[in-house]
């Protein structure tokens, strides 16, 4: 907010009473003279009736169009889709009457099955089901979940792959009919299914495989007849095949890394094609160079299981450096809110190699620092150092098998010393205090201060 | 006032005097410690090597050491000998919790057993280092909390005790 230009409230915290009151949010657009809405990569980005909304408004919806959204956002339709354009998929089903449909699903797809939501992707409402009995819990769970997290209960079965790569291909695609391929991210490691850490390229993914992964990309993206920036989500096995998954119709968290490796600025590129204008480019000028990497700070407790905390943020220093970008919320004094997606920050690291990428982002993340509440901080500092992050070597079940560490940090004794020396002062301030006194007190409260007085008036 | 503080698998004793100066398992230690942030963060110089220490969360205490996650305990003097003396209740009813995370290495004391004032109850390892929890009243166990070798949260309810008459 602090980087607008203009400001405008559009409600209370709860999302529905404010993100995603569509009217609200036009109104207020109509108000303020807009002629384009960008839905950021939040609540709005996938939501077919709010990109419908946008342009019966009289505006532009910098994405993909409503029917695009709506074909792809139905999972068994995109699956449908990308099975016609020759791509894999994963042997599964149209969406599930009940649990009975299901139970005969899983016998004959064989288990495991992942069950997932029809009307969303992202993770949410998914389970993998190891076993019969486990099916009926996982049902009533999912069923619940994916109408909380997008107001339709339907279900459907895929088969589960062991141990995959999470591998996804941008892409974009202008009004005229061109398409193109940007290159891949792994985003295997990831905890509930939501990703943490995000590079290009994938360490697993070959010459070969890339193109074969991007050609598919671009076939989906024609029958589809898509527009704008996109992601083609696939699941690659150890053997490199791969199958798709769906497609995210929308700028996604992750993009940096693609940006830094390709010099392409993706955003400039989405309102450009919304107004219009053809692709500046053509799949052969793309040359990706080096490698990005980028890790998500969010506001959960990593050594509780990722908990989500919330809390306020009592300092903050961001990292700086050669090729290190951070994209960040973060201000000293902020109260981190409950109701929304955990993300504080993403470091974004790159390098000529994925070493030097490595390496940078060690060195950034262990510049950084977050007081107040706790953060997955701790956690990317463990993975940027872990032997089989460093070496490539990781598939979607990484966090479970590294986190949390076996091991006691490493300090010099000089370090040690400093530190109890500073658990003590601290200790002693503390109890000096009330006892009652919150987390954050006085220095919360003057940062808090601080920062209310860069607020433009 | 003395301390006992457990981090990254060391135990190291702190002395701070009234003055400020300050001794780390005996030895009076020669550091600069500075707050640098008022009560967040501090930049120590210590026998030549400088550090910063920054306070991320009291509770639990975790500190950022040079960018390096550390969890921390602390327990003074004062605190130990009043959590020797228990939550206790009108009703003569007193908790033992857990003073930090760790594993319950055995519990020496069975439901229903009679113990006397100090009687060992259960041992809990913490940051490598075993502290044995005592009864701080005469009483009776009316529950466990936990069989030993299961890993507790920090104020876990270890035993329950019934107070008796003395």
């Amino acid at each position: 907010m602090r980087a607008a230009d203009e400001a405008y409230p559009v409600g209370a915290a709860p999302p529905a009473e404010s993100y995603l009151n569509a009217a609200r949010i036009l109104a207020v657009a109509t108000r303020a003279k807009c002629d384009a809405v960008h839905p950021g990569y939040g609540f709005l980005s996938e939501n077919a009736a709010f990109a419908q909304a946008v342009v019966d408004a009289g505006l532009v919806f910098v994405g993909p169009p409503a029917a695009v959204q709506r074909a792809l956002g139905e999972k068994t339709t995109a699956r449908r889709i990308a099975r016609e354009a020759g791509v894999p998929v994963a042997e599964g089903t149209e969406p599930l009457a009940d649990l009975a449909d299901a139970r005969v699903a899983a016998r004959r797809i064989g288990y495991p099955v992942l069950l997932k939501p029809a009307g969303g992707g992202g993770g949410k409402g998914m389970r993998l089901v190891a076993r019969e009995e486990d099916l009926a819990p996982a049902w009533r769970m999912s069923t619940g979940e994916a109408t909380a997290a997008f107001g339709a209960p339907a279900l459907y079965l895929e088969r589960a792959i062991e141990r995959p790569r999470h591998v996804e291909m941008q892409i974009l695609a202008d009004q005229r009919g061109s398409v193109v391929w940007l290159g891949e991210r792994d985003c295997s490691i990831q905890r509930r299914h939501q990703k943490l850490i995000e590079e290009t390229p994938g360490p697993a993914v070959d010459a070969t495989l890339r193109r074969r992964l991007g050609e598919a990309a671009v076939r989906v993206a024609r029958a589809a007849a898509y527009r704008s920036a996109g992601t083609v989500e696939f699941l690659v096995d150890a053997s490199a095949g791969f199958v798709f998954l769906e497609v995210n119709t929308r700028l996604q968290v992750e993009h940096p890394v693609t940006e830094m490796v390709t010099g392409l600025d993706l955003v400039a590129l989405q309102l450009r094609i919304a107004d219009g204008e053809a692709l500046p480019f053509a799949q052969a000028d793309v040359a990706p160079r080096g490698a990005a990497i980028e890790c998500r700070i969010t506001a959960e407790d990593a050594r509780a299981g990722f908990v989500p905390t919330g809390g306020v943020v009592a300092l903050v220093r961001e990292p700086a450096g050669p090729g290190v970008r951070v994209d960040s919320a973060l201000v000293a004094g902020v109260s981190v809110p409950t109701e929304y997606d955990p993300l504080l920050a993403k470091v974004i690291a790159h390098g000529p190699d994925r070493a030097t990428a490595i390496v940078r982002l060690r060195r950034a993340l262990r510049e950084m620092r977050v007081a107040g509440l706790p953060t997955a901080l701790p956690f990317h500092r463990h993975v940027l150092a872990e032997p089989d992050f460093v070496a490539g070597r990781y598939d979607t079940g990484y966090v479970a098998a590294h986190w949390p560490p076996r091991d006691e940090p490493e300090l010099a004794d000089t370090a040690a010393a400093s530190a109890a020396l500073v658990a003590v002062l601290a200790r002693r301030e503390r109890s000096a205090r009330a006892p009652q006194a919150p987390d954050d007190g006085a220095w919360a409260r003057a940062a808090r201060e601080d920062a209310l007085r860069e607020l433009p008036t | 006032m003395r301390y006992e503080v457990a981090l990254a698998g060391r135990a190291l004793r702190v002395d701070l005097s009234s003055d400020g100066r300050f001794a780390v398992d005996g030895q009076a230690v020669a550091a600069d410690a500075r707050e640098v942030v008022r009560g967040r963060q501090w930049s120590v110089v210590l026998d030549g090597r400088s550090h910063e220490v920054t306070l991320v969360t009291y509770e639990p205490l975790r500190l950022d050491v040079d960018g390096v996650d550390v969890e921390v305990s602390v327990v003074d003097e004062r605190s130990q000998s009043a959590r020797r003396d228990g939550i206790r209740s009108a009703s003569g009813r007193v908790e033992i919790r857990a003073p930090m995370p760790g594993l319950l290495k055995s519990v020496h004391v069975a439901e229903g057993d009679t113990v006397e004032r100090d009687a060992p109850l259960v041992t809990l390892e913490a940051m490598k280092m075993e502290n044995e929890l005592r009864s701080p009243v005469r009483g009776r166990v009316t529950k466990l909390g936990y069989a030993s070798g299961t890993k507790v949260e920090g104020g876990a309810v270890l035993a329950v005790l019934v107070q008796t008459s003395e």
